[in-house]
């Protein structure tokens, strides 16, 4: 019969515990949270941008889909195309690991940094009569910043399989490679509802990302806060109004609007 | 949008919470008081009137009546204030009292700040650091305008505990310093009769507890009664971490933990 590991009575080789320090050292620990905020910060800003880029690739549909289809392509022959799906997709957990480590674990500490922000005012002055007023800005702006990065692992994860699918096998489409047709026969049929969410989701989370990253370093301190969140709207709005029209294009509700600049050309 | 105090004079409604831990079976509540107002009322004089007149049993703390001492800090309408320096005709009719969360509760509006702001400073070693035992024979050493104006700047801080009552995460971990705290980090960061480096302050302020864990909601800046540049301070202290994290073969320790 075997010993229990339950029961005390039988000696047992216990592990050496002055071997080595119990716990790192003090310094090593401060270099691994800078080393995190660093990777958090980076990644995020870096997923920002590249969205930008992103954003720009998709909007090739406005041409129609010979100026996409020539823009995937190119960009899959010289494969930039395959590799950017791995970097991003490592660059996203990443991301997903490193800025979840400031969401509070428990759901009792998430609603008090909730309630906080709901009765700290925005401008503690105004009507007359009234309690109800806007809560802080930059505190709501963080709680939908976890929101819609929770939605993001979700739904941006589904999108990065099915590019990935796309890019690597020809299980989509004619060919291997992400085609127009394909694409838009998918948003088509009712992926539209996706990634209308996951657009509202990704550029909300980035341009208030971005900004928070400039605050936090003191990026552009000479630019006033005020300065920074118009910037800050100016780039959601546009990159925001920008995706639905292609959305609305990629679904193929409307024609696309600049395809007369590739007709014109033999 | 203020409330002109010649107008017509309102009744004030204030619903004041009340606790008081050593009559533990009354349950917390809000209590209604009614008030007139006087032109130039503040709510330090409202509240001084509803002991006065109404109820003698009302706790609150006060000292100096004029936002330098930062006894009087409570949430005004759910915003961390001074009492003292908050005009009762810049509110609405009802004004909602309450005591500043992320302090221990002495009884109503009072709250302990001083507990929480001498463990920070104790951590923290909020003092100078000298470098050499304190001659008092030699001359004072000399400093730039400039400077002497920087640390002046931090010190105007009055202890109100308003920054850290309206934070998300000192709310929810009572290690974290606090905009107060990373102030404090960064008048003796600068200040250069202080000995320590930047290499002494990394292994406390480049933590969870101490700058990395401010996630940025930026209460702290909008709250302070005294309009200390708190964003400043908190950008300042991450470049001056990320400097000394980076100098000094830093950067090869960081290369080894990205590595494990």
């Amino acid at each position: 019969m075997s010993a229990s590991p339950y029961d005390d009575r039988v000696p047992r080789d216990l592990p050496d515990l002055t071997a080595r320090p119990a716990v790192p050292s003090a310094r090593s620990e401060a270099l691994r949270q800078l080393f995190y905020e660093l990777v958090s910060g980076v990644s995020g800003g870096a997923l920002a941008l590249f969205m930008w880029g992103h954003m720009l690739f998709v909007a090739s549909i406005l041409t129609g889909e010979r100026g996409f289809d020539w823009l995937a392509e190119g960009l899959e022959k010289v494969y930039v195309a395959q590799p950017t799906v791995f970097a991003i997709a490592l660059l996203f957990l990443v991301q997903a690991v490193m800025a979840s480590r400031k969401i509070p674990a428990q759901l009792h500490e998430r609603r008090k940094m909730r309630e906080i922000a709901a009765q700290l005012k925005q401008k503690p002055s105004l009507p007359a009569n009234a309690l109800r007023l806007k809560p802080h800005l930059e505190s709501m702006l963080w709680l939908w910043q976890v929101r819609t990065g929770m939605v993001i692992l979700v739904l941006g994860s589904f999108h990065m399989v099915l590019v990935g699918i796309d890019v690597l096998t020809p299980l989509f489409g004619e060919r291997t490679g992400i085609e127009a047709s394909s694409s838009m026969a998918r948003v088509g049929a009712g992926l539209w509802l996706l990634y209308a969410l996951l657009l509202v989701c990704v550029e909300f989370h980035a341009s208030v990302g971005l900004y928070r990253l400039a605050v936090k370093w003191g990026v552009g301190s000479r630019l006033s806060r005020g300065t920074l969140l118009t910037l800050e709207r100016v780039i959601f709005v546009s990159f925001l109004g920008l995706g639905l029209f292609t959305l609305v294009v990629l679904a193929g509700w409307i024609d696309p609007p600049l395809a007369l600049l590739l007709e014109s050309s033999p | 949008m203020a409330h002109e105090s010649t107008d017509a004079a309102r009744t004030l409604t204030f619903e004041i919470f009340r606790f008081n831990p050593e009559q533990p079976e009354v349950e917390p509540h809000l209590q209604s008081f009614e008030l007139d107002e006087t032109p130039y009322m503040t709510l330090f004089l409202a509240l001084n009137r509803i002991r006065e007149e109404q109820d003698p049993s009302l706790q609150f703390d006060f000292a100096c009546r004029s936002a330098v001492c930062g006894s009087c800090g409570m949430l005004v309408n759910g915003r961390p204030r001074l009492a003292c320096n908050t005009l009762t005709r810049d509110l609405p009719d009802v004004i909602r009292l309450h005591p500043l969360p992320a302090f221990q509760l002495i009884g109503d509006l009072s709250v302990d700040t001083g507990v929480w702001f001498r463990e920070m400073h104790r951590r923290v070693e909020s003092w100078v650091h000298e470098r050499a035992p304190f001659d008092p024979e030699a001359p004072e050493e000399r400093m730039d305008d400039e400077l002497a104006q920087a640390i002046y700047e931090g010190e105007r801080c009055i202890e109100c505990g308003c920054c850290v009552a309206g934070c998300g995460v000192a709310n929810v971990n009572p290690r974290f310093v606090g905009a107060a705290g990373m102030n404090r980090i960064a008048r003796f960061m600068t200040d250069p009769r202080d000995a320590r480096s930047d290499e002494d302050w990394f292994d406390v302020v480049s933590t969870e507890d101490g700058v990395f864990g401010c996630v940025g909601l930026m209460a702290c800046h909008d709250v302070c009664p005294k309009g200390l540049p708190l964003l400043e301070v908190y950008a300042y202290l991450r470049r001056r971490m990320l400097g000394a994290g980076l100098s000094r073969g830093g950067s090869n320790e960081l290369l080894q933990i990205e590595a494990a």
